[in-house]
């Protein structure tokens, strides 16, 4: 049994400082995996590099105790970043064989991700291995791990909310945009004022489909600014806010101490767009429009709070489906581990088959060759002969696996001492396609 | 043996409508995510087989009344609710909006429980009125009546997402219903299609009483104004929504007004009124 072990580093436990330290860039990552395995007792390794996380997977080579195989990953990241083995020791994590396997599948399925449920840790993790593979570093067993992690990913994203719901200001008003409007596709924004915040809902609108931005400010020079980022209509705007009636979308920032957009205009200004949805995101403090718009029939009003709410909410609901996710990686991690140690394990059983197979042909031929037997005496002692090689492995085998299946950590002893005892040729199986 | 297997049908869309309106009230929670799929699959093939039943059923009263059967209740509320789903699955085979037949499956029960409980009852058509042209009429206007009835689920959809988005009280997430836009679309889009129906029905109708000669004939009948006037309500609203862009909100409201008048005109005429039209 090879130990699978696992080093890294996350927001979780490490400040920027720190991980950025530890960081691979792209070019790194290929040599560093070659020369993970070229110096050190590592048959195979991915390096995953991320923002927020550097870990790197490996499984050692012969088979040293899981600790010689931790210190050996330790050493490697010490060299490599030149960084002293106490200060990683402080802000690393180590795990082992289950450990390990239900780490990598918590970080796929973005349960160990600073937002729980976020959409990129999947293709991270997948470019990190594609990487690695292709530097010669994933071999069969980090093969079926990293493909059985991306199917745990994909079930927990499909089995669970965890991925669903807005958990941010901006996307939160898009959610809401597309359950007023049947479709963003032709619609226009119209941003009104500056800030971040909605610059940036103006831009995940865009991305969603809304075509026309609309740019508004005091100032004539601050709205083309703006309206550039966008290849937006840039307009300077006074008390009169016509331009509202283009508008389906409203994002309003503005420092106005008082109400910009009121109840009595906005109802003319609804009545002259015939009434078409207006969806008036307020995200201004303090507010940009009157509460009571949002009394008016076709217009609907959020400000900040609202949109708070509704992230806060959907936080919630994301925290309790990934305690079910949670569930589904235990679940998945331990199968896994007892498939992968079956799969271990089978090389050894299949080469003391054909050990006790080769010898007893040779042993056959022999007889047969001395004593002339009858076809039927011949095919006799033959059938008796097989029979002597299934009760002898029987039992052994049928031990054997029960210590696999049980996790009796023993079994690995038993396989070492197999192969040490019948001094096994064992070759590692290619994984089935 | 028929008497069973209406039944058996009257219990599949008893349950077909439970269980729709079961997976809209689960929505996307996340504790039901599993279940309310399950659930809805259900729905919907109890409405398929349900149909497919009740399709069944139309040819099997022809052949025992050796004419298009349409004289008595049991007939006609039975076609009437074949109607409403057949329209509800095509909008499904259109839109993928099975939250639709949480409003429409109820109101397609609840017509096959009446036809059930006038089940035993039989009533013999006049010979003159046994010809396609009742078919046709019939068709065309029970078709309209059905998409009549899916613009009224379309508009009760409508004012119940908008309520939610106006009060703020869900994540929007938990709600399966489309968005208001959508409801609009669809919704305007059934009152067209019913009108169109209804209009080509009243057509072939007053075509119709051309050809009749033994039965006496009153273009004053209660059911022909009522008719009338529904039409004209629907007119309006499309009028409206076209000129004045009387959408959304106002049209859902419409979109219920017309409920209550295709009911006034299709079960209120009979029950209250002196009609040419009326099932015995």
């Amino acid at each position: 049994m090879h130990p699978i072990v696992s080093i890294g580093t996350s927001h979780h436990v490490a400040p920027i400082e720190f991980r950025e330290k530890l960081a691979f860039s792209e070019a790194q990552l290929t040599e560093a995996v070659q020369h993970l395995r070229e110096t050190y007792q590592v048959q195979e390794a991915v390096i995953l590099s991320t923002c927020n996380r550097v870990e790197v997977y490996a499984v050692a080579n012969s088979m040293p105790s899981n600790d010689a195989a931790a210190k050996m990953l330790v050493e490697f990241l010490s060299r490599y970043h030149r960084m002293s083995i106490e200060s990683l020791k402080k802000c690393t994590y180590l795990h082992h064989n289950l450990e390990t396997i239900r780490h990598l599948f918590r970080v796929t399925a973005s349960l160990d991700s600073m937002v729980v449920g976020e959409s990129q840790i999947l293709g991270q993790v997948k470019a990190a291995y594609d990487a690695s593979r292709e530097a010669g570093g994933a071999g069969t067993i980090l093969n079926r791990l990293f493909t059985k992690a991306f199917s745990v990913g994909k079930r927990i994203r499909s089995e669970t909310t965890i991925t669903t719901g807005a958990v941010s200001i901006s996307y939160a008003a898009v959610e809401l945009a597309k359950k007023i409007f049947n479709t963003l596709e032709g619609k226009t924004v119209a941003i009104v004022g500056a800030g971040e915040m909605s610059e940036l809902t103006a831009k995940h609108l865009v991305s969603n489909g809304v075509s026309n931005v609309i740019v508004a400010n005091r100032t004539y020079e601050r709205a083309v600014k703006i309206a550039e980022k966008f290849n937006g209509t840039p307009l300077a705007y006074d008390s009169n806010l016509d331009f509202l009636i283009d508008a389906d979308i409203v994002i309003s920032s503005t420092n106005a101490p008082d109400y910009l957009i009121k109840r009595q205009p906005l109802t003319d200004i609804m009545r002259r767009r015939r009434h078409r949805y207006m969806f008036l995101i307020d995200i201004a403090v303090p507010r940009d429009v009157e509460p009571d718009v949002n009394k008016i029939n076709h217009a609907f009003l959020y400000n900040i709070d609202d949109l708070e709410a509704v992230v806060a909410s959907n936080l919630k609901d994301r925290q309790q489906e990934a305690t079910r996710a949670e569930q589904i990686v235990t679940e998945e991690a331990k199968r896994f581990y007892d498939q992968l140690q079956i799969f271990q394990v089978n090389p050894t059983i299949k080469a003391l088959h054909q050990q006790f197979r080769e010898i007893a042909d040779t042993e056959l031929q022999a007889c047969f060759y001395k004593a002339s037997l009858t076809d039927q005496q011949a095919a006799a002692v033959n059938s008796m002969t097989q029979a002597i090689i299934k009760k002898l492995l029987h039992d052994p085998m049928k031990n054997l696996r029960y210590a696999v299946n049980d996790g009796d950590a023993d079994h690995a002893q038993y396989v070492q001492a197999l192969q040490e005892l019948f001094a096994l040729d064992v070759k590692d199986e290619e994984p089935e396609p | 043996m028929i008497n069973f297997l209406f039944l058996l049908t009257l219990l599949i869309y008893l349950a077909a409508s439970i269980f729709q309106t079961l997976s809209l009230a689960l929505g996307n929670r996340t504790e039901a995510i599993a279940i309310r799929s399950t659930i809805e699959q259900i729905a919907f093939s109890g409405t398929a087989i349900g149909f497919a039943f009740l399709t069944l059923f139309i040819p099997l009263w022809w052949l025992q009344q050796g004419h298009f059967p349409m004289t008595h209740w049991t007939d006609s509320i039975a076609f009437f609710a074949w109607a409403v789903t057949l329209i509800y699955l095509i909008i499904v085979r259109l839109t993928q909006l099975r939250t639709l037949g949480s409003f429409v499956m109820p109101v397609a029960f609840i017509a096959i429980l009446i036809s059930y409980s006038f089940a035993t009852h039989t009533a013999a058509l006049p010979e003159p009125l046994q010809n396609y042209w009742l078919l046709a009429h019939t068709t065309l206007i029970f078709l309209a009546y059905a998409a009549f009835i899916a613009a009224f689920g379309f508009g009760l959809m409508y004012l119940i997402t908008e309520q939610k988005i106006r009060k703020k009280t869900d994540t929007l997430l938990d709600n399966l219903l489309p968005s208001l836009g959508i409801s609009d679309e669809l919704g305007y889009r059934c009152t067209i299609l019913g009108v169109i129906l209804l209009t080509m029905g009243v057509i072939v109708g007053s075509l119709w009483t051309q050809y009749i000669k033994d039965v006496p004939w009153r273009w004053l009948d209660a059911k022909v104004v009522a008719t009338l006037v529904t039409w004209f309500i629907y007119v309006v609203q499309i009028g409206f929504r076209q000129f004045w862009g009387w959408h959304g909100r106002r049209a859902a409201y419409t979109a219920i007004i017309g409920f209550v008048a295709v009911l006034c005109t299709y079960v209120g005429v009979d029950l209250f009124l002196d009609s040419m039209h009326t099932y015995r």
